[in-house]
């Protein structure tokens, strides 16, 4: 067989050939052996190993999606490295990504439509047709929208994915739907309260990026790494993050270890020692094993600290902030009250008291950031982003960094969100369409987007929609209660979810369950008309769903990447293979959609917005990449200092580079030439923008400019909901806190933690459920990650281990043909497989060990755990002091698993835990309404000895 | 192995590219200019499994079994308590023990470049060479019947490219691969700067690893 040569490497090739005739024996063993080709060139790859192509794209078993470089041979994906064309990952993977194979080739695979046959949960369905499928969807749809008024009816939920607009564009402008939600509306809002308050921004992290590019004084850009000059932190504070095993942001890691190394000091705030707290406390950092949900108490002494010994940045504060005073008045309002212990807020000693960590460590931390520049406080998103007092941490987080002055600071906090790339094609516009219902009699027109679900009914400034209020709203309804169609009330009848499981991680588990089951006592039918889950693996969700239909996987479909790199990136999802099966793309999925609308007679649907546009997924994201990279053309040093200053830019690096550029000085806009789909296949999927620091007209996007310490957006809530209806979140957060709250709080405030040891309100509770339960994400993380068995060869923080149990499953492996000299051969076969003791991990409870000897409970033990509201879980125990005493640890989603699509889990279901059976689901947070997570009290109830898990 | 010159290169006209790079493999074992090492940096592993992932992925690797891996090892109690990581694989001996352990005459066998590897055409899955591994380097795969470890690659090394897919992955860059000849590569640099840092898997069989550990603050490195 010969090899597929390019016509650059057949001349290669030939010149080989030529100068290994001429060559000495010697000579040629030399010749062959330094046979030196550059590393991740696609048409090098082809030469040397044939039959392989090499495509660039981006992960999507987790959410960090690196950039990734894809070997195929014969359609298939063999090899999965990082792609060293992204700076995100910049060439490198976690545990998870090179297991890829195993979750694209998963026996989860949902292959073709499917009908159900039996109840909702029972997972009896029947094969049928794409037609079939979708003419069932969209005929309910249309007479949905014709019984019950419109659009509104309906909920897409894009899940996990992150690649949705194609969905919203479905939601929108197909199904006439205000309220599309995703992924970021179930995941850790509370952590975004302070940026989105104090800039309009989302996600901060410290500037550890590299390598960037970086304009030099004599006017060229390069590439710099951390051997350069460039400065890195000189502390991280990570609380409740465990960026090493929570793989969100990758470049985090390596950053965070090149940092180390040149002496920052890392300091790892968690109730448990995650895999970062470990690598700290064995490099110079530290682990501080807080009492849970007390970060608050432990960053309000700390803010308290650094004011009062004067060392905030003056000078920063004058120039960048606003509302600083006030800010400041209010916080030390609190510094002289006293709280039931007799402590003063704020104190060390109060801080100390709650949260267990000594006051002279509290303040040798607070000198520490106080007196070091740069440096940066992050809080995580599961640890502080799924708490109800998140929001406090995170406005404390947020005000420490920006007193001190690291915000955009060389090596200081970037806020990730603000600096990255725009990207269009959610077609947000449709929501402006005109639309008209009754209301008390009363013909009302308003826009499609005043009749939300959240944002004008009870939540009023629930900015990221909120999922974990969904189960409610499809039993009891929706009042609007604000704006035009004040007073008009409708029912939540279809559901659409795509990539999500909301039946294990929205919420309480229970209740989506209830909800998703619920019928109507008179005519015996399901409230909810309608489920439709989208998917590539066959999850819980679809056991509850009406009709499944099979989604292309993240090697099989398109997108641009939704990563959080500290300078404009944008990163190309490129099909790698085929769809397996009957699997359609995003794009594919919204035309059938509404293509069936349209034939059903929907007269919402224009063809022109839908098939007869994007006639390929291409066309789409083109057209979504228009308004890229989107980024003003600010900080030090400036990016382009040829173009002008302050103006937006648009267009490819290179020509942004070159000059190639239309100035529209009226609009402030430079236009280089468009990036498209294509220029990003022809760069490995990749374009890089320059990097600069300082960059506040970009990153500050508030009202005013500047950063807020009164915030305009609550100012702006407060008139919303003047005279109007007070906001559901005010009242739950009255019944779990005791606060009372008439309006949103404009600045610094206050409640305690609920379902907490360090709240008096549950000191009572806490002696009957003396336990905390909380849950962390690991890299198994994420629900889909599950239907891998492979991921579960990888031990991780306690809270993923090995089981001591042998057993048998039906599983895609490698089956190695030969593999010990020349390119290995394996095939991925479907198989049973037997797995031996210690070998396969599964979720665990980690137990502090002096909790274990009073409960008398051993590693391998199956303990029942009940919460303060009387749910129980049973689940596997580790014994081991990586975690505190206090506290019952386990994944996020790890365990219980009911669907046969999660894999080996499934096999797991009856002594692994679903801690989300355990959330109260009425905890919503006050703004947000986003579920406690991490806010439970517990117990152990009854103790079991099978012996199941090993160290 | 190779006849003359003119041999060579009338074969060498005559093979594709694959042929080539098999080739090249071969003459490894005549090739003196190059002692490959690996040095992994534990200040900068994240105990992520990184590398046993990327290795499973590059080598078809089944469940169950591993070329690569980690190990945790817990020490101390809460609050005093420490948690090491340990990434592991085959050391590639200066002096290996398997060789010595192993029936089938070229079976196993070290190539001048001082990898260690297993042909799988003579192994006859005996399993000596496993039990004589002080590190468990070696297994039988489950799929073949014959001895299995890390080869560092080889089929990238003989393709050019000198970078195991374990080091090409690695998150945190703490796996380095290369020259220990070559006093500019980076494993060569690594040790002579790390000195009183540098460590190997149990020093005491004498095999003289040539996968070399930089220690954090750990005093000891093996967690068996």
């Amino acid at each position: 067989m010969m090899a597929k040569i390019s016509r650059r490497n057949f001349i290669k090739f030939s010149s080989a050939v030529a100068a290994a005739a001429a060559l000495g024996i010697d000579e040629l063993d030399a010749f062959l052996v330094n046979l030196k080709l550059q590393s991740g060139n696609e048409k090098d790859v082809e030469g040397r190993f044939p039959g392989y192509d090499v495509k660039y794209t981006y992960d999507s078993y987790c959410p960090s999606e690196c950039g990734l470089e894809v070997w195929t041979k014969g359609g298939k994906v063999e090899k999965i490295y990082g792609n060293y064309a992204d700076p995100y990952n910049h060439g490198k993977m976690c545990g998870k990504g090179p297991l890829g194979c195993g979750l694209v080739y998963s026996t989860g695979r949902i292959l073709h439509p499917m009908m159900r046959v039996g109840k909702r949960g029972e997972g009896k369905f029947k094969r049928v047709s794409w037609d079939e499928a979708l003419n069932h969807i969209t005929k309910k749809i249309v007479e949905i929208k014709k019984k019950y008024g419109g659009g509104e009816s309906i909920i897409v939920d894009t899940g996990d994915m992150t690649d949705t607009q194609p969905y919203y564009r479905m939601a929108y402008g197909a199904i006439g739907s205000p309220h599309p939600v995703e992924h970021g509306s179930i995941c850790d809002t509370p952590r975004r309260f302070g940026p989105k308050n104090f800039i309009n921004g989302k996600r901060w992290e410290p500037d550890v990026m590299r390598p960037v590019l970086v304009r030099q004084p004599d006017g060229s850009l390069k590439e710099l790494d951390y051997d350069s000059d460039l400065p890195l932190p000189k502390y991280i504070m990570y609380l409740g993050w465990n960026p090493f095993t929570a793989t969100r942001i990758h470049w985090e890691s390596r950053g965070t270890v090149s940092a180390a190394l040149k002496g920052c000091k890392v300091i790892v705030v968690d109730p448990g020692m995650c895999n970062t707290a470990a690598w700290a406390a064995n490099n110079n950092g530290e682990w501080v094993p807080i009492r849970p949900g007390t970060d608050n108490h432990f960053l309000g002494a700390i803010l308290r600290y650094i004011l009062e010994k004067g060392y905030e940045d003056k000078d920063f504060i004058a120039k960048q902030t606003k509302g600083f005073d006030e800010f400041e008045k209010e916080f030390k309002s609190y510094w002289n009250k006293t709280d039931s212990n007799g402590f003063k807020y704020f104190s060390l000693e109060w801080a100390e008291e709650k949260t267990t960590i000594s006051k002279d460590k509290i303040r040798e931390l607070a000198e520490l950031i106080g007196k070091t520049k740069p440096g940066a406080v992050v809080w995580g998103m599961n640890g502080i982003g799924h708490r109800y007092a998140g929001y406090i941490a995170s406005m404390l987080g947020t005000a420490i960094n920006v007193v001190t002055g690291n915000f955009e600071a060389p090596g200081g906090v970037i806020d990730c969100n603000q600096v990255r790339i725009s990207k269009d094609g959610y077609a947000g516009h449709f929501n402006g369409r005109e639309v008209t219902r009754t209301v008390n009699g009363s013909v009302i027109k308003g826009k499609q987007g005043d009749l939300h679900m959240d944002e004008m009914s009870d939540w009023p400034a629930g900015w990221y929609d909120v999922v974990g209020d969904h189960p409610r709203r499809i039993l009891e309804g929706v009042e609007i209660k604000y704006g035009p169609f004040k007073g008009y009330k409708y029912p939540i009848k279809a559901r659409i979810e795509i990539g999500g499981n909301t039946v294990i991680s929205g919420s309480s588990t229970w209740k989506w369950q209830e909800a998703l089951t619920a019928t109507d006592p008179k005519t015996g039918e399901y409230l909810l008309e309608l489920n439709v889950h989208i998917d590539s693996i066959y999850l819980e969700n679809s056991l509850y769903a009406d009709i499944v239909l099979p989604a292309a996987n993240y090697m099989e479909r398109y997108g641009i990447a939704d990563i959080y790199p500290s300078c404009a990136v944008a990163v190309l999802r490129d099909q790698v293979v085929k769809p397996l099966g009957e699997a359609k793309t995003q794009v594919e999925i919204m035309n059938a959609v509404a293509k069936a609308l349209y034939d059903n007679g929907d007269k919402d649907v224009d063809p022109k917005d839908f098939w007869l546009k994007y006639k390929h997924d291409d066309v789409f994201w083109t057209e979504a990449i228009e308004v890229t990279p989107g980024v003003k053309n600010v900080g030090e040093p400036l990016p382009y200092p040829k173009l002008p200053k302050g103006y937006k830019l648009l267009g490819t690096p290179d020509s942004l580079e070159a000059g190639r550029v239309k100035i529209d000085h009226d609009k402030k806009v430079v236009q280089g030439e468009p990036i498209t789909v294509d220029w990003l296949r022809k760069n490995q999927g990749v374009a890089v923008w320059p990097m600069a620091w300082r960059r506040y007209e970009q990153a500050v996007q508030s009202k005013s400019g500047k950063i807020e310490f009164v915030w305009s957006k609550m100012e702006h809530e407060n008139e919303r909901i003047k005279g109007g209806a007070r906001p559901y979140g005010f009242e739950l957060l009255e019944k779990y806190t005791g606060t009372k709250w008439d309006k949103y709080p404009t600045t610094f405030f206050w409640f305690d933690p609920p379902y907490n040891p360090a709240s008096p309100r549950y000191s009572e509770m806490a002696k009957k459920y003396p336990l905390q339960i909380i849950s962390a994400r690991v890299h198994q993380g994420m629900t889909a990650t599950y239907a891998n068995p492979q991921q579960a060869e990888t031990p991780s923080d306690s809270i993923w281990w090995p089981l001591n149990k042998e057993f048998e499953a039906e599983v895609a492996d490698w089956v190695t043909e030969k593999n010990s000299i020349g390119m290995p051969q394996g095939t991925m076969k479907v198989a049973k497989k037997r797995f031996a003791k210690g070998t396969h991990c599964v979720g665990v409870c980690a137990v502090n060990s002096k909790d274990a000897e009073s409960y008398g409970v051993k590693t391998g033990d199956v303990i029942t755990i009940e919460n303060m509201l009387g749910k129980t879980q049973k689940s596997v125990v580790l014994v081991t002091d990586t975690v505190r005493p206090g506290v019952l640890k386990m994944p996020f989603g790890g365990g219980g698993r009911f669907s046969p699509g999660a894999g080996t889990t499934y096999l797991q279901k009856d002594y692994t835990a679903n801690i989300n059976q355990l959330v109260d689901p009425n905890l919503l947070t006050p703004i947000f309404g986003f579920p406690g997570y991490l806010d439970i009290l517990g117990r152990i109830i009854a103790v079991e000895r099978p012996g199941l898990a090993t160290i | 192995m190779c006849g003359g010159a003119s041999d060579l290169r009338d074969k060498w006209k005559e093979m594709n590219k694959e042929e080539q790079t098999i080739l090249a493999s071969k003459i490894g074992d005549n090739n003196m200019s190059k002692k490959y090492g690996f040095v992994i940096d534990l200040r900068k592993c994240t105990g992520c499994y990184g590398c046993q992932s990327s290795c499973k992925m590059e080598n078809k690797v089944p469940m169950g079994v591993n070329r690569a891996t980690v190990f945790i090892k817990d020490a101390g109690t809460f609050p005093e308590n420490k948690r090491f990581f340990l990434p592991v694989l085959c050391n590639h001996c200066e002096n290996p023990s398997c060789i010595k352990a192993c029936p089938v005459p070229g079976a196993t066998f070290k190539r001048a470049d001082g990898t260690v590897l297993v042909d799988h055409d003579k192994c006859v899955g005996c399993g000596y060479c496993a039990a004589a591994c002080p590190y468990g380097a070696r297994f039988m795969n489950p799929a073949t019947g014959k001895a299995d470890k890390c080869t560092w690659c080889v089929h990238r090394l003989d393709a050019g490219l000198e970078e195991p897919a374990c080091v090409r992955n690695c998150k945190g860059s703490a796996r380095y691969f290369g020259d220990l000849n070559n006093p500019d590569s980076s494993v060569s640099r690594l040790i002579a700067e790390s000195k009183d840092r540098i460590k190997v898997r149990k020093e005491e069989f004498g095999t003289k690893p040539q996968a070399f550990y930089i220690i954090d603050n750990r005093t000891k490195l093996d967690v068996e």
